[in-house]
């Protein structure tokens, strides 16, 4: 009976000795009474569903980047479309691409660094949206549903970001 | 009650990063709507650019004092930085030049703008090497990465005040050499825990580009 001392914790399984007061991993209380032991683990049952809504909104941020990185490449029907002969759209197209592609890159990177895809997603999209609105201030109202939805939901995700990398901490997820 | 305060902190923190890059976003881009440059509106837009900076380093002085310090200095780090920035400059200079030829055929020499002044010479490096090297390290080195130590860890910091600091001068073709660039000079500042190597390296790689300017106008 060489194992008697060893057992596992009754909230995360990992190993702990007789002589510990909390779990070593997830801070739960061995010896706690009864009835710290539930509030415990309804707490956490708690964090874990607030974690599960956070994870939605930051993926719902994280869309909303292949969002843009469609609706940019689809700019390109009006440009194409656009009755300008003599003006050189190549410019134009190219930028457009690249931008796509930026959103894009971002959003596929968001996976792993959600904070940094979602800021600079943000941020790149806010300078997009001000240097045409300078240029052109009618083209602030072009879409402009879809535009404060899009910043919504990247707001959002930043917010949920932060407080999604508190929890994990506190969970002992990280 | 602490892990509010704690979440509510983070969320300030990165209000004061938005208000600050917002702000950066409208002097730039009015700076970019004028239609014939001088030299006057240059200068005129930097200063007001360099206010801004100084307003809200003040506004977290505190923290940022200490970056000010140059505890680590050494003379062969600085020669290192010195010979790497003038390195990492003309070989900039030299893409450039041919990017330049093949994208947009129009001459953009910033030299012009400055040599009908008797003082252009020194006018031109004070705007483009002195100024820049010091006002844009105090913010986005400074102000704007010690604020995203607060909220993002190191590695995320370095990332998405390059990507700012990139963002910021609304040039998609430098993202092969800016962002590079901007990564290197955020890594020497969490490095060294100073804003001086940056500051330097800043300073050289500007003045490199700003003599071969002089040099072949």
């Amino acid at each position: 009976m060489e194992n008697e001392n060893i057992s596992y914790c009754d909230c995360c399984a990992v190993k702990y000795d007789a002589v510990d007061a909390f779990c070593k991993a997830c801070g739960f209380p061995l010896q706690g009474t009864q009835q710290e032991q539930d509030f415990y683990i309804s707490e956490r049952n708690v964090k874990e569903i607030e974690l599960i809504d956070l994870d939605e909104k930051v993926e719902r941020a994280r869309n909303s980047l292949y969002w843009i990185s469609g609706l940019t490449l689809f700019s390109l029907v009006f440009v194409a479309f656009k009755p300008a002969p003599d003006e050189d759209i190549s410019f134009t197209v190219i930028t457009t691409i690249i931008l796509s592609a930026a959103f894009l890159g971002l959003a596929v990177w968001g996976k792993t660094r959600a904070s940094t895809a979602l800021i600079s997603g943000l941020s790149l999209y806010l300078i997009i949206h001000i240097l045409n609105a300078l240029f052109d201030p009618l083209t602030i109202f072009s879409g402009i549903i879809v535009k404060v939805i899009i910043i919504v939901y990247l707001v959002k995700g930043i917010k949920s970001v932060i407080d999604r990398d508190k929890i994990r901490k506190e969970l002992n997820l990280v | 009650m602490e892990e509010i305060n704690v979440h509510s902190k983070k969320w300030s923190h990165l209000q004061g990063i938005g208000l600050f890059f917002l702000l950066e976003i409208m002097i730039c881009a009015t700076a970019l709507m004028v239609e014939k440059q001088t030299m006057e509106i240059l200068f005129y837009f930097q200063a007001l650019a360099a206010i801004t900076t100084l307003f809200f380093v003040g506004s977290d002085w505190e923290n940022i004092r200490h970056l000010l310090r140059w505890k680590s200095f050494s003379f062969w780090k600085l020669g290192a930085c010195i010979v790497l920035a003038v390195l990492c400059s003309l070989i900039v200079q030299v893409l450039v030049f041919y990017l330049n030829k093949t994208v947009s055929p129009e001459e953009s020499n910033n030299y012009t703008l400055y040599q009908y002044h008797p003082y252009g010479n020194y006018l031109m490096v004070l705007s483009i090497a002195v100024l820049p090297a010091i006002f844009e390290e105090l913010a986005y080195r400074g102000y704007l990465m010690q604020k995203l130590l607060h909220v993002v860890d190191r590695k995320e910091a370095i990332y998405i005040s390059s990507i700012l600091f990139f963002l910021i001068h609304f040039s998609l073709v430098s993202f092969f050499w800016l962002l590079p660039f901007a990564v290197l000079l955020a890594y020497i500042r969490i490095k060294e825990n100073t804003l001086w190597y940056g500051i330097v390296i800043h300073f050289t790689f500007n003045l490199s580009s700003c003599l071969v300017d002089m040099l072949y106008p």
